[in-house]
């Protein structure tokens, strides 16, 4: 369905797409999940043909994406990163006027308007401004104009940066509504929840490579442990935390350090044996399933929030 | 073509939503039109005096006779008293007054009249004249209509002086014995007795001065006869308010720069908020967005035209359905080339606010070169030069071409021309970079 073939971009100094192909086949729920930077917004604008690709091409089935062939645009449904509606107007005149520009005739366009205002829960808010809607509201917005024109691809960039939890998952929902009706759905984040939760398969895309790509599984499976140690930051003095650096690469988070335990230690057994040595406590241990975050964290050395 | 329709359709919505931008296309124009309308005031009632102290302190009847010109002066008004402190007691001003009140800017001039204006042996009337030239056309007012006045006045007071300074110079028996002379030379030309002849010469009295100028005769009267300006006017005769008809085309000009390059700048605002982007991943090209921006800036100049222009018509007088053809002709070609001015701005800077700084100071610029706030003659010759290479000139001259010499198509062709080449020429290019996505 959506073939990204050896794509390289560059911006001035930045290379922000560094030889990028993908094969993402109809009805995938596809994750592109990257750090800030990665490069993610700046591929999907070139799959969507905003910005022209130093090298490579990008097919939608069998037709090349070019500023010339217009009408293969009708294929794909964007959902840009920022919101991107005429502030000014209300809900329903900007549905209106991406409606006509999409070329739907009006009759069809109207029961298409209800139908998009219906999915993202806007129905009774369709005549107010969009300035005066919540940014979690602009958002589903911003969503559902991508939506009007039936479109076999929908692209969404990063769609619930600053969302309530509340829209957020109405969000979730929709999509994979619209995934289950046979939709193609690439989907970037850098929530690694996210892409666990919507994605069926995922790619990981670092400084403009994709450095893995797979299932949810699969990428797990990259990893040596399947499970990850995290010890309470309350619970380790700065001896304490020497030693656990001895034992393994340790990464810090907010309230808790992570132990990734190097050869000698894959054992728990072996882990849990050594902490209680140092005087820790089992209740400030926690051992939990790795995550994305972890493979990630295993393939470039940082964390994706970094 | 529909799609441009529908995007033309888009910024028209979007302009209406948007009140500031309603209010500052149609209703600053309009406010500006009632306050150029009223100081070029039609029918001449509507414009105020200029307001200068008149202190009278001689009793000489000359000075009596220039009061009484001044008080009856259709440009001047004289202020002879000022309310005391009380409230109640209006006061007459003196000399001193008056310099105080010129000094501390509540008034432009002060005349004063001393008690040596004119006595028996001055061989010279006296003013002081006070002035504060803050304004320098209001001062210029009030000295040119002063001058007028006082030679208004001269030709029946000059002889006399003329006859005390060649006493002071011949002496008293050269000069009479001079007179005499002359009184022959009448007498023996004109038929004059000499007598009758020098008592005119002389005498001053209430009868003669304050006579009204059909009574004196001609030979006296010399000042009007000696220079004869033979004026008729040829252009705009019948105009019912010449001032506003003159002026109007060059701030609709400048208006019109101002809303239409807004309109062409709005590609940026699309570009920030995201809709530019969004327009473009529909089946939308660049090239359609220009045009259609470039379509509406047209369709939104031309109604702002009509509506400053009607409105003009409405309140003031100005005529614009006699030469209604040729003024749309025009209309049209101006809002073209405003877009285009509009479109290159856009086209040259790479953000709104750069776009915004650079428009508002060449607007201005192009306005005060162009004519839009004076006449160009006011300005130096090599000024006038650059004047020609402004978008305000031509389309100004147009106007004034169309509502003033109410000329034909023949008229106004070269003005539009030059319009319409700039306008396609600047175009061309800011679509070309649009094309390679430079904005
Ligand atoms: N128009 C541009 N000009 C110059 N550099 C750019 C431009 N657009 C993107 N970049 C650079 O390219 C790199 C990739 O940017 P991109 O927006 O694709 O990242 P992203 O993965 O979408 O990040 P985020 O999660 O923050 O949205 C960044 O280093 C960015 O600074
Ligand atoms: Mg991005």
């Amino acid at each position: 369905m959506l073939k990204i073939s050896h794509v390289v971009k560059n911006f001035e100094n930045i290379n922000a797409l560094n030889n990028v192909s993908l094969n993402i086949p109809k009805g995938e729920f596809f994750g592109l999940l990257g750090p800030n930077g990665a490069g993610k917004s700046t591929l999907m604008n070139i799959i969507i043909g905003y910005l022209e690709a130093d090298s490579g091409q990008v097919y939608i089935g069998e037709e090349q994406i070019s500023p010339q062939n217009i009408q293969l645009r009708k294929k794909i449904g964007y959902v840009p990163q920022e919101v991107s509606l005429y502030l000014e107007l209300s809900a329903y005149k900007n549905l209106k006027i991406f409606g006509e520009l999409y070329g739907i005739a009006s009759k069809k366009l109207e029961t298409k308007i209800e139908y998009v205002l219906d999915l993202v829960q806007l129905k009774d808010r369709k005549k107010d401004p969009v300035k005066d809607f919540s940014g979690g509201m602009k958002r589903r917005l911003n969503l559902a104009a991508s939506l009007l024109h039936d479109p076999e691809i929908v692209l969404c960039d990063e769609p619930t940066v600053g969302v309530d939890p509340q829209s957020r998952n109405a969000i979730f929902d929709m999509l994979s509504e619209l995934n289950k009706s046979g939709k193609t759905i690439v989907y970037t984040t850098h929530y690694m929840e996210e892409a666990e939760r919507l994605c069926s398969r995922l790619a990981i895309i670092d400084h403009g490579n994709i450095i893995a790509i797979g299932t949810l599984v699969e990428l797990i499976n990259l990893l040596n442990r399947k499970d990850t140690i995290k010890i309470q930051k309350t619970a380790l003095t700065q001896d304490k935390l020497s030693v656990l650096r001895e034992m393994g690469m340790v990464n810090e988070f907010d309230f808790y350090f992570e132990l990734m335990p190097k050869d000698g230690y894959e054992k728990n057994s072996a882990i849990f044996g050594k902490l209680e040595e140092m005087g820790i406590p089992n209740d400030f241990i926690q051992i939990s399933r790795a995550t994305l975050e972890d493979v990630f964290l295993n393939l470039t050395g940082r964390s994706l929030r970094d | 073509m529909r799609t441009i329709i529908r995007l033309v359709q888009k910024d028209a919505a979007r302009f209406l939503n948007d009140k500031r931008a309603v209010i500052l296309t149609f209703l600053v124009p309009m406010v500006l039109i009632i306050i150029f309308g009223n100081i070029f005031g039609g029918d001449g009632g509507t414009r105020g005096k200029a307001s200068l102290i008149l202190v009278n302190e001689s009793n000489s009847i000359v000075a009596k006779l220039f009061e009484t010109k001044l008080d009856s002066s259709k440009a001047l008004l004289p202020v002879k008293t000022y309310v005391a402190e009380n409230g109640k007691d209006s006061i007459k001003f003196d000399e001193e007054t008056a310099k105080e009140w010129v000094r501390t800017g509540k008034i432009s001039a002060a005349v004063v009249m001393p008690k040596d204006f004119f006595t028996d042996t001055s061989t010279a009337i006296k003013f002081k004249f006070f002035y504060d030239p803050k304004n320098e056309i209001e001062s210029n007012i009030i000295q040119g209509n002063m001058q007028q006045l006082i030679f208004t006045a001269i030709p029946k007071i000059i002889p006399i002086l003329l006859q005390r300074r060649s006493i002071s110079y011949l002496g008293k028996d050269s000069t009479s014995q001079f007179m005499k002379g002359i009184g022959n030379v009448v007498h023996q030309f004109y038929g004059e007795s000499p007598d009758s002849f020098m008592k005119k010469w002389t005498q001053i009295d209430s009868a003669s001065l304050f006579s009204s100028p059909k009574d004196i005769s001609s030979e006296v009267n010399f000042m009007s006869n000696v220079i004869k300006f033979d004026s008729e006017q040829l252009v705009g005769k019948k105009i019912i308010n010449p001032g506003l008809t003159r002026s109007v085309g060059g701030w609709a000009m400048m208006f019109l720069l101002f809303s239409l390059t807004g309109a062409a700048t709005s590609i940026f605002e699309e570009k920030n908020e995201g809709t530019l982007k969004r327009l473009l991943c529909m089946p939308v090209t660049r090239a359609n967005i220009l045009w259609s921006k470039y379509i509406y800036a047209i369709l939104l100049g031309v109604t702002q035209l009509l509506v400053m222009f009607i409105f003009s018509w409405a309140l003031f007088g100005v005529e614009i359905f006699a030469n209604f053809g040729n003024l749309l002709i025009l209309i049209i070609a101006s809002a073209a080339a405003a877009v285009s001015f509009g479109m290159l701005i856009t086209s040259i800077s790479t953000t709104y606010s750069q776009a915004n700084g650079i428009s508002t100071l060449l607007i201005l610029v192009m306005s005060a070169l162009g004519g839009s706030w004076f006449p160009t003659s006011f300005l130096p010759g090599w000024m006038q030069v650059i004047s020609k290479g402004t978008l305000t000139y031509w389309s100004m001259e147009g106007f004034l071409q169309v509502l003033w010499r109410h000329s034909n198509f023949a008229g106004i062709a070269e003005n539009v021309l030059v319009l319409l080449v700039i306008a396609f020429l600047i175009n061309s290019y800011a679509l070309i970079r649009f094309r390679r996505g430079i904005i």
